[in-house]
């Protein structure tokens, strides 16, 4: 550096001015990005750890609902398990139910190891009557095993008909002939336990009880001869007679009077149930009996 | 498809003996159907609460149906020309009409009906439609007798074989 003359005076002063200013505008330079990438670490440190703290927050708020929740669930759960075993025990119940309930529909069956074992329940006018099975082995051809059915039931003929090509078929004519027959027995049954008094001798029946021949009176202390009935049931799945003979013994059998009784008693028996037609016959009587009273 | 609703009532007295179980009470609801003979049939049911008999006819009634609802379209799809349906294959008539002789007409009315007992039984009945002019001259009145003569043809062919031989009796020279 030269102190010559006042250029460089004003040039020395100038040069430091100079210097100067570049040494202000340099350090300007350096210092403003230091600071600014050390304020974005810190910003970024900062939010980074913010963020770090409010997931913590979150778990830990997380983790204390779930204690309680599982507190709150120890009691709960055990009656839980108690009432669910209840719901599946009455299904069980309901199960049965629904099963038991199906004999009432006249047909129901349950699996054997062979095959199926049907169940053929009877009724007449809503009493309940016998029960009879059909066991059937599944083969070709369908065969039965062994059956409660009487033999005075056309079994083999209907199987022949019905069994190895519409077992459905099968099963609703045996049905049929089944809740015919007990029909007709219930009847026959009901005419001697409760109307012997009617009956002038006993009730003659064949096995099947579509044969039913008796003398009876209308009223069971009568004078009067009594009539003379036969029932002849052809068609084995009715409940109703298809042939009734009435005939009349007494002396005075030509009178007029006796024939019309004759030929009500003969319609009567054509179209209700034994048992019914004596208790329409009882019901007469009584009210004969009242109108003599009065 | 027939829908029902069931309550009944059982009654059991356990004596010495045996058990013995009665049905004290038997309410059927149905949703009704295009079959009218079964409301009378279930009202039946319910007062004689024969549960049983219920079931078994319901059954023997909804395959005679079928059957008839089969026989009805098994005709018309042979007989195209000559069978109708008014009131489709579900229902009780089908009418046969010459095609060569739209005036004649022979209306098949098939019923199926439950008898008091419970029984199921088809009941077939034969009407004629006939112009004025061809009454008058038939002099063997074959009209007036046709429906007892359908009966008789029926007790020996059998349904089917009647229907058969009442339709191509009247679609004579017909090609099938």
């Amino acid at each position: 550096m030269e102190w010559a003359n006042d250029k460089s005076k004003g040039g020395v002063l100038a040069h430091l001015e100079r210097l100067e200013t570049q040494m202000s505008r340099s350090c300007k330079n350096l210092e403003d990005p230091p600071r600014e990438t050390a304020e974005s670490d810190l910003g970024t440190k900062i939010h980074k750890l913010r963020c770090l703290r409010d997931k913590l927050r979150a778990e830990v708020k997380q983790r204390q609902a779930r204690i309680k929740a599982s507190t709150a669930n120890a009691e709960p759960d055990q009656t839980l398990e108690i009432s669910e075993q209840e719901a599946v025990g009455g299904k069980e119940e309901n199960m049965k139910a629904i099963l038991q309930a199906y004999r009432f529909t006249g047909l129901s069956g349950k699996r054997t190891s062979r095959g199926v074992c049907v169940c053929i329940s009877t009724a007449f006018e809503g009493n309940l009557l016998d029960s009879y099975f059909v066991d059937l082995v599944i083969q070709k051809p369908l065969r039965i095993h062994h059956h409660s059915v009487p033999v005075f039931i056309p079994l083999e003929e209907i199987s022949a008909k019905y069994l190895q090509t519409n077992i459905q078929h099968f099963l609703f004519c045996l049905c049929e002939y089944l809740n015919a027959y007990a029909g007709r027995k219930y009847q026959a049954d009901q005419l001697q336990r409760d109307f012997a008094a009617f009956l002038a001798g006993p009730l003659q029946r064949n096995s099947l009880c579509n044969l039913l021949s008796f003398t009876y009176k209308v009223e069971p202390q009568g004078r009067s001869f009594p009539f003379c009935a036969r029932l002849l049931y052809k068609d084995l799945t009715t409940t109703l007679p298809t042939d009734v003979t009435i005939t009349y013994q007494g002396t005075d059998a030509s009178s007029t009077s006796w024939e019309e009784q004759r030929a009500s008693h003969e319609n009567l028996f054509f179209t209700k149930p034994l048992h019914q037609v004596f208790t329409s016959f009882a019901r007469n009587g009584e009210r004969l009996d009242m109108s003599l009273v009065s | 498809m027939i829908t029902f609703q069931l309550e009944f009532q059982i009654l059991e007295i356990q004596n010495k003996e045996s058990l013995s179980s009665v049905i004290t009470d038997l309410n059927i609801i149905m949703e009704p159907t295009e079959y009218s003979e079964l409301s009378e049939f279930v009202s039946r049911a319910e007062d004689r609460r024969d549960l049983l008999m219920f079931f078994r006819s319901l059954h023997f009634f909804v395959e005679w149906c079928e059957y008839r609802k089969c026989t009805f379209e098994h005709f018309k799809e042979k007989y195209s020309e000559a069978v109708r349906l008014p009131e489709g294959a579900a229902s009780s008539c089908m009418v046969v009409q010459s095609p060569r002789q739209p005036g004649f007409e022979l209306v098949i009315v098939w019923r199926i009906q439950i008898d008091e007992e419970g029984k199921v039984l088809p009941k077939l009945d034969l009407l004629t439609k006939v112009p004025q002019q061809a009454l008058e001259l038939d002099k063997n009145r074959v009209l007036e007798t046709a429906p007892l003569g359908f009966r008789a043809l029926l007790g020996v062919l059998g349904i089917e074989a009647a229907l058969e031989s009442l339709i191509t009796s009247l679609c004579v020279g017909e090609n099938h």
